[in-house]
């Protein structure tokens, strides 16, 4: 039950909201209507904003092949790095909340570890350790004769987004097990337990039993994930800088060139990008949305 | 049963391994020469057990000013994050008043605002407040740009708080303030969460201290710093191995200190 404010709660009221009001009117609400704003202008950052040019941004924007080649690989980077890393780290998340898994605590540092390192010097680290000449990998795959000269990851473009969906996942899966590690604690072992008595096997147990229990959060999960890999940018920065040439450029990254890269700077034209990417990622998301509503939906109806 | 539980355990030590693999070489590293890193390929040993790296990272290298700037940014950001979501919360979820209804949903609305789009104006506005290249600028800017989300998390645990809690309280004659502590230490699991969540985020932040403090070595966190060292010094890979090893072993201890906390609090926070 709310209350209604009245009398000195009101001021009260007032002084509560007032720290979170300020900064999300500063930091979120301005900035995104002054993201529209400078989307129409030819504005380098100096001096008044005056050069309005309509739609001019956007259509430049729709032209531009490394805006959509940035757009793709955001995109595909998300799509991969969450088809790996959700059900990876809820089946490990599984494994660390039941009580016969010996040394949990050693998997759940080993496994939590790379959290702490800052994602942009995750980059720099694998790039040593990949390099051609005397990285970890090439010298490991060397010494075990799978390979016979070594390879340059970063050298072209698809092993190249590969590393970065494999690193990011290395840095953040610790993460996403603990959300499923608390997601799973709502599921009490008892069920399991009678599970085990009419010798359910391990998948039966999954979809029967794991997966409909922690939907609701499973979902959230899942935007988080998505939205957040939507969003990856020091790793890109340190790992590949974009490269090799321009062919590993995420969104932000292009967002980021584009505004403070090289002079002159165009907001106006990193601004018109970041609302067009974050419609398509609107759309993306939301969309997602509507197909694991449906989805539910459907299963209602046929009772599964 | 034994024998699921040694496969189990197998595969979980291998991946593990390979997990912390890449941690152990940059400890390692850190320890080595540069000719021993340099021939070293995979191995984990370094050639000679040598402190010099730590001390040319530290002093040489002003890894000990980035430490400084890393520890003030995280505290005071998480900090504010902590307190102006709390306080928002708590009244969101326990009055009502004008302009509740639409706050709320205005909060869920951008809750997926990609904070690198909209980072352009936050930067003209920290220039026009006359807080660009300095460090309130940027602790401002990072305690701004998040915060939907913990908002929500503290909504929906003072949404779960008993009524006849609040009740109680009003007939002891407790005003705003007094109830609003004796609820607070209630939503610990959640506090918890924020803190440690927040401290993470903002200990490894990186795009709005590299935006903010553009050619300003002396204002740089630890892991925008790192970028501007290995730019100067390409080859010192051990100076910068003993970078890194010194700006994640202390959040490696208090994770091994609070590890259990880390889940206790989460699932707390999601129960409800």
């Amino acid at each position: 039950m709310r209350t209604p404010a009245k009398g000195l709660d009101r001021l009260w009221i007032a002084a509560f909201l007032a720290p979170f009001l300020v900064l999300f009117l500063g930091f979120t609400l301005w900035p995104l209507a002054a993201t529209v704003y400078y989307s129409f202008f030819d504005w380098s950052g100096m001096g008044p904003i005056e050069t309005f040019v309509g739609a001019g941004n956007y259509t430049s924007i729709v032209q531009d092949e490394l805006f959509w080649l940035a757009v793709g690989n955001t995109v595909l980077f998300a799509v991969v790095n969450t088809a790996i890393k959700l059900p990876l780290s809820l089946v490990a998340a599984i494994f660390m909340t039941r009580r016969w898994v010996r040394l949990k605590r050693v998997f759940r540092t080993m496994f939590f570890a790379p959290l702490v390192i800052p994602v942009a010097m995750a980059g720099m680290v694998f790039t040593y350790l990949l390099n051609p000449s005397n990285g970890a990998l090439n010298s490991i795959l060397r010494d075990l004769g799978i390979i016979e000269k070594s390879f340059d990851v970063f050298a072209s473009r698809w092993s190249a987004m590969l590393a970065l969906v494999l690193v990011s996942i290395w840095q953040i899966f610790g993460q996403y097990m603990l959300y499923w590690m608390a997601a799973l604690q709502n599921v009490p072992e008892e069920v399991y337990e009678a599970a085990d008595l009419d010798g359910a096997s391990e998948w039966t147990k999954l979809t029967r039993i794991t997966l409909p229990l922690i939907k609701p959060v499973a979902v959230i999960i899942l935007l988080l994930a998505l939205v957040n890999a939507m969003h990856v940018f020091g790793l890109v920065v340190t790992l590949t800088g974009g490269g090799p040439g321009t062919s590993t450029y995420v969104v932000s990254y292009f967002i980021y060139q584009e505004a403070f890269g090289s002079i002159p700077f165009q907001y106006g034209y990193a601004s018109a990008a970041a609302l067009l990417f974050s419609f398509l990622a609107f759309i993306l998301v939301s969309g997602q949305g509507l197909i694991v509503k449906r989805a539910q939906e459907l299963r209602k109806e046929y009772g599964v | 049963m034994t024998a699921r539980r040694w496969t189990v355990t197998l595969v979980m030590l291998v991946v593990g391994a390979v997990w912390a693999y890449p941690f152990l070489w940059t400890i390692s590293a850190a320890f080595k020469t540069q000719q021993g890193m340099f021939t070293g390929g995979a191995s984990l040993m370094p050639d000679l057990w040598s402190f010099e790296n730590f001390e040319r990272a530290w002093v040489n290298a002003g890894f000990s000013r980035f430490f400084a700037n890393t520890v003030l940014y995280t505290v005071s950001s998480t900090l504010i994050e902590l307190v102006k979501s709390a306080l928002c919360g708590y009244v969101i979820a326990r009055y009502r008043f004008p302009g509740r209804d639409f706050l709320h949903k205005m909060i869920i609305a951008t809750l997926f605002v990609p904070v690198a789009s909209i980072i352009v104006p936050q930067f003209v506005l920290i220039e026009q407040l006359g807080l660009l290249n300095t460090r309130a600028g940027v602790i401002l800017a990072m305690s701004g740009a998040a915060g939907a989300l913990y908002v929500l998390l503290f909504i929906g645990f003072f949404s779960s708080v008993p009524d006849e809690l609040f009740e109680a309280a009003k007939m002891d004659g407790a005003g705003f303030l007094r109830t609003f502590s004796l609820i607070l230490p209630l939503a610990k699991p959640v506090i918890a969460v924020v803190v440690i969540f927040q401290f993470i985020a903002n200990w490894n932040e990186f795009n709005i201290p590299l935006v903010f403090t553009l050619g300003q070595p002396e204002l740089q966190n630890l892991a925008v710093g790192m970028l501007s060292f290995q730019g100067e010094h390409v080859t010192d890979w051990t100076g910068f191995a003993a970078g890194m090893t010194i700006s994640f072993a202390p959040m490696l201890i208090i994770f091994l200190f609070f590890q259990k906390y880390f889940v206790r609090g989460l699932a707390g926070a999601t129960k409800g």
